[in-house]
């Protein structure tokens, strides 16, 4: 290698470049020499040199490196002496395509902030507005339906994504208007754009701050400013709706007027427990569910019984919370500081969390871990700043920097981009983010 | 013993009648004396006492004395008639006196005359017998009355000294000799006590070899510590080296270059002596600085003070006073995360919706706006055309009134927040009929009027004079208004349910700047300009009245457990005051350089805070416990920065979230910031 050579020959260090990327980048495996000072991109053009040599028609790109299970993030030598691993040895270096957004797409404009967005669905991301409408993007491009009934604004939206066909999608909202609605309607027919809800499901006492769908999308879960939590039946009750419904119609119709063709439903169970705001739920597993407040805590509920089955009082009022990681049982959390927690429940006897991450400056408002991935997060705040994160560096891997004001919520799409929107009333889309 | 009337003698007159008189002999021992012969009467009272022993049963039966007046003088009766009485009681008569001559004529005839001896006491002559008279006769010669008396008989010696060593007493041994001596014992107890305390010792303490550091420092010596102060010896001159000596090793001696070199040194820095060589110690000459030294170390001693220092070893961290770490009193309000802006002049005032969901603020451009404390969106705006000096949330979570200071009036609106329900409570609360304010007239301009604000849906309430500050009860029904200069009408109570006011207190000690009430008891308080006054409100009377000593009281606030109350003042100083404890301030913390401006209590957490103009707000711990016996904890935990100044005023208000440790301010540079933990 003659930048190799080039450096001192008493400070190198032997590697070899391992890989589980596919053929076409796959590097020699025999050990070379390189210098103890090169940092990532260093590494990075060596491997790329080494793979333009194999195959003429390589395109550089960046990579990471990760070192028994250590992502490099400090040149290799200082590296190295922090990790004490000794320099004797043939160092094996494990490259991965390097996690950064290459792509920021054009944003999509709302008329207020965006609060909630989803993009669970491969082909449409759900946006909900402070303006009371939930928006339906085909690619993350065009606005193709416009979901209305909200009096206040959305504070979180997501697919109930049936095992049926796909032109059909079903979406619930939640509101500060304290009431939760169900849309059904055909993506391919865009007319008409604008779209009432079938179903109203009222019940909260004070705003709805944060939905989950039961992964068998039988269920919805709804955490609110009234400290509990409440689930919901999405197609169950639609029979016995329908009495409900006549009922609780003849008593709206005096307050809330024009709804018609829709069907009222109440909860189906009523958690208690949290003693102030629930600010985020999550529904990983069938029988578990998973609940952040402003009290400080983290609870899991068994959904059969009702009943709390564990506690984590954190110290911080929380925001957001997510679960993901191996087998998706790692708990994210954020709040009202600039610290990302993640914990790890099945771990006894403490209470620690076992990653934090601190780069952001403001409050955390959103974490959502990648769909596929067990290492990935993505993070907003309220400093404007979207962060990835792998759990095996301290540092971030990226931040888009493409909002100018508060960010308030954020999501994977096709395990690819990151879709957030903030109080600047954009959505983003930074794409090309190759998670392997 | 018969005695014989007639004979008499006048020289033993009284003095003889004990020897006939066997029976008082014993009584009249002391008074018995006769002429010349003092040395026998010891010897020889022996024989009459025998004698009237054995006569005794006879004699004293057959004569008994016949006066009775007993041991008395006789002359008590020298003029009497009788000489006494006998024994029956009845005087005996006195015989009749002879004449001189008839007695001479009768003692000349009588032979035995000289045996008769006058019997005064009896007043009876008696006649002593031949044998009587003799007995006294031996006794005037001093040998034994009796005859048959020998005074000296052979010594018979009833102990046999043949064959014996040595005389022995001849008492029989005392008990004494044969019981333990109880002194002895009490000695010996003595003694083993002084053995077993170590008093007494035994063996002979070791000699120990006395030698002592011959060049050692004696300031060091055991010696010298016992006795302290006393005595502190001189620094010893400094011990003579090999070079001092008379015939140095080579290396010693300088060279004639050093010497040199030596010259061109500072005279300080020259040595003092230069070693040089002789042969013998004959050659060495006289020391020529002996005297000079020898002066100067005497002036040394002389001059310089040997005293001991006494040097306290204090470490200057020990006398702060032990707070805890700010660690431990986590968690607190330190780092500004959220801002909420949007009002386009200084925000004068803010307060915290009672769940914490939503804030109120008002500001010198003339709105209230209301905020979401979760994103720092302001969702309503008022644009009420007037300073919004002052805005309070209602503390009831069923009722989203907001008060608020507009201009001179107060302005009740409906906050329209949270679900219908207390929206409709809240809209049917603020209802008034028109008619409510006719009847107020009366005998001048009425302190309040109660009118319908069309614009906003709510109350106008129309002061007589220009409201400076309103507050809620916790309640929710209740608050009060001040009215700084309205004399008699300056405090007023308010009840929103039934649109009533009144103004309760008619004299205060001077301008009152804020009133609040207890957030429990039905208890007020006011401040005016040096004191906070405390009033039961049932009972309508002062309770209690609280000096604060500072120039000018700016804002108050009380804690949730009513007992403590803290204070900002003008000049930048912030009092706590314990009312159990005292009517002074507990302690007084000047931290601010200029005014403070509002001062406040955290509800849950152990924190307060007070805000200034000089564009910092403080965030204390104060920790009250519930005993009685301990003091409130204060501890300064953080100094907020953030806010600008804005024409010389900083930060005009801090509100405590009432569940986070969060702390709002509104600062003059129309921002409102929110400082998490």
């Amino acid at each position: 290698m003659d930048a190799a050579g080039a450096s001192d020959p008493s400070r190198q260090v032997r590697v070899r470049f391992v890989t589980k990327l596919p053929p076409p980048l796959r590097a020699p495996l025999t050990s070379i020499a390189v210098p103890a000072g090169l940092t990532r991109m260093g590494l990075s053009e060596i491997v790329n040199s080494l793979l333009l040599a194999a195959s003429p028609g390589h395109q550089a790109q960046p990579f990471d490196f990760l070192v028994d299970g250590e992502l490099v993030r400090l040149p290799l030598q200082e590296f190295l002496l922090a990790k004490g691993i000794s320099a004797e040895r043939v160092l094996e270096l494990e490259y991965v395509k390097a996690v950064a957004p290459r792509k920021q797409e054009d944003p999509c404009p709302h008329d207020d902030w965006v609060s909630a967005v989803d993009g669970s669905n491969p082909s449409f991301v759900l946006t909900g507005c402070y303006d009371g409408l939930a928006r339906i993007w085909r690619d993350a491009a065009e606005c193709t339906h416009v979901l209305e009934g909200h009096s206040d604004g959305i504070t979180s939206a997501r697919f109930i994504n049936k095992g049926e066909t796909e032109d059909r999608l079903h979406v619930v909202t939640a509101s500060k208007d304290r009431s939760l609605r169900l849309f059904r309607f055909d993506t391919s027919v865009t007319i008409p754009k604008h779209i009432g809800a079938y179903k109203i499901l009222r019940g909260h006492a004070s705003s709805v701050q944060s939905i989950a769908v039961d992964p068998s999308t039988d269920m919805i879960c709804s955490g609110s400013w009234d400290s509990s939590i409440k689930l919901w039946s999405v197609e169950g009750c639609e029979e016995d709706g329908d009495a409900v419904s006549v009922k609780k119609r003849r008593t709206n119709s005096d307050s809330s007027g024009p709804e018609e063709s829709q069907f009222e439903g109440s909860a189906t169970s009523t958690f208690l427990g949290h003693t102030q705001c629930v600010s985020s739920v999550a529904w990983p597993e069938q029988q578990t569910i998973y609940s952040a407040s402003w009290d400080h805590s983290v609870r899991q509920w068994d959904v059969q019984t009702g009943k709390e089955s564990w506690n984590m009082v954190c110290g911080k009022a929380l925001n957001c919370l997510d679960c993901g990681g191996e087998s998706s049982s790692l708990i994210s959390a954020g709040g009202s500081d600039p610290v990302l927690r993640v914990w790890d429940p099945r771990k006894p006897g403490t209470l620690a969390p076992i990653f934090q991450f601190s780069s952001h400056k403001s409050w955390i408002s959103a974490c959502k871990w990648h769909p596929s991935s067990w290492f990935h997060l993505v993070s907003s705040s309220f400093d404007g700043k979207v962060m990835l994160w792998d759990l095996r560096t301290a540092w971030p891997l990226a931040s888009v920097e493409a909002h100018k004001d508060k960010v308030l919520c954020v999501d994977w799409w096709k395990g690819d981009s990151v879709i957030s929107g903030g109080a600047d009333s954009k959505l983003c889309i930074a794409s090309g983010i190759e998670i392997v | 013993m018969g005695h014989s009337d007639g004979d008499h003698d006048s020289d033993l007159s009284a003095d003889d009648s004990p020897w006939s008189e066997g029976s008082w002999s014993d009584d009249d021992e002391g008074s018995l004396s006769f002429e010349g012969s003092g040395e026998g009467s010891d010897a020889e009272s022996d024989e009459p006492d025998a004698a009237a022993a054995e006569e005794s049963d006879s004699s004293e039966d057959e004569v008994a004395p016949r006066n009775t007046v007993g041991d008395v003088p006789l002359e008590w009766y020298k003029n009497e008639e009788h000489i006494g009485y006998d024994i029956t009681g009845s005087k005996i008569k006195k015989r009749d006196r002879e004449g001189r001559i008839e007695a001479y004529l009768r003692n000349a005839d009588d032979a035995k005359n000289w045996r008769k001896i006058y019997d005064e006491y009896n007043d009876e002559e008696v006649q002593i017998t031949k044998e009587e008279a003799k007995i006294i006769s031996r006794l005037l010669k001093g040998k034994t009355p009796h005859t048959n008396v020998d005074p000296y008989p052979d010594y018979v010696d009833w102990f046999e000294y043949d064959g014996k060593g040595h005389p022995l007493s001849s008492t029989p041994e005392p008990k004494r000799r044969f019981v333990p001596s109880k002194w002895e014992q009490k000695k010996v107890v003595k003694l083993v006590r002084a053995i077993r305390k170590g008093w007494i010792k035994f063996d002979k303490p070791k000699e120990e070899p006395n030698f002592y550091l011959l060049w050692g420092d004696e300031t060091d010596t055991a010696d010298n510590k016992r006795q302290g102060l006393s005595y502190i010896p001189a620094p010893k001159p400094n011990l003579p080296g090999h070079e001092e000596s008379y015939n140095p090793s080579v290396e010693y001696i300088p060279t004639q270059e050093e010497i040199d070199s030596y010259q061109l040194m500072y005279e300080e820095d020259r040595p003092k002596f230069i070693p040089r060589r002789f042969d013998c110690l004959r050659s060495v000459p006289a020391y020529e600085k002996a005297l000079r030294e020898g002066f100067d170390r005497c002036l040394d001693l002389y001059l310089c003070p040997r005293t001991r220092k006494k040097r306290i070893n204090i470490d200057p961290e020990s006398l702060k006073p032990k707070l805890p770490s700010k660690k431990d009193l986590r968690p607190y309000p330190r780092m500004c995360y959220l801002q909420f802006k949007g009002h386009n002049g200084p925000v004068k005032s803010l307060s915290v919706e009672a769940t914490g969901q939503w804030i109120a603020s008002g500001s010198s451009d003339g709105s209230i706006r209301v905020w979401e404390v979760e994103t720092g969106r302001c969702i309503k705006v008022w644009n009420v055309g007037g300073i919004v000096h002052r805005i309070v949330w209602n503390p009831s979570p069923d009722r989203h009134i907001l008060a608020a200071v507009v201009d001179h009036d107060l302005l009740l609106l409906n906050a329209e927040v949270g679900d219908e329900e207390v929206q409709m409570k809240t809209k049917g609360l603020l209802q008034i009929e028109e008619l409510a304010l006719e009847e107020d007239t009366g005998d001048k301009k009425p302190a309040v009027k109660w009118v319908k604000h069309e614009r906003f849906d709510g109350i106008m309430l129309i002061h007589h004079k220009a409201v400076s500050t309103v507050e809620w009860h916790f309640k929710g029904d209740y608050f009060t208004t001040v009215v700084p200069s309205g004399d008699s009408r300056a405090v007023l109570l308010h009840q929103v349910s039934k649109k009533h006011s009144h103004h309760p207190f008619r004299k205060l000690p001077g301008l009152p700047i804020a009133a609040v009430f207890h957030p429990s008891q039905k208890m007020f308080f006011v401040a005016t300009k040096k004191f906070v006054q405390v009033y039961d409100l049932q009972k309508a009377q002062l309770v209690k009245k609280l000096e604060s000593g500072v120039r000018e009281i700016s804002s108050i606030s009380i804690h949730p457990g009513g007992d403590n109350v803290i204070v900002g003042s003008k000049d930048g100083k912030l009092c706590w005051f314990d009312t159990d404890l005292s009517t002074r301030p507990y302690k007084t913390l000047k931290t601010h350089s200029k005014d403070i401006t509002n001062v406040t209590f955290h509800r849950k957490y152990p924190l307060f805070a007070s805000a200034s103009e000089d564009c910092t707000a403080y965030v204390f711990h104060g920790m009250v416990y519930s005993d009685l016996n301990q003091n409130p904890l204060i501890v300064p935990l953080e100094i907020l920065r953030g806010h600008l100044s804005s024409d010389g005023r900083g930060v005009l208000d801090c509100k405590f979230h009432p569940r986070q440790p969060w702390l709002f301010t509104a600062g003059a540079d129309c921002v409102i910031r929110l400082y998490c933990d």
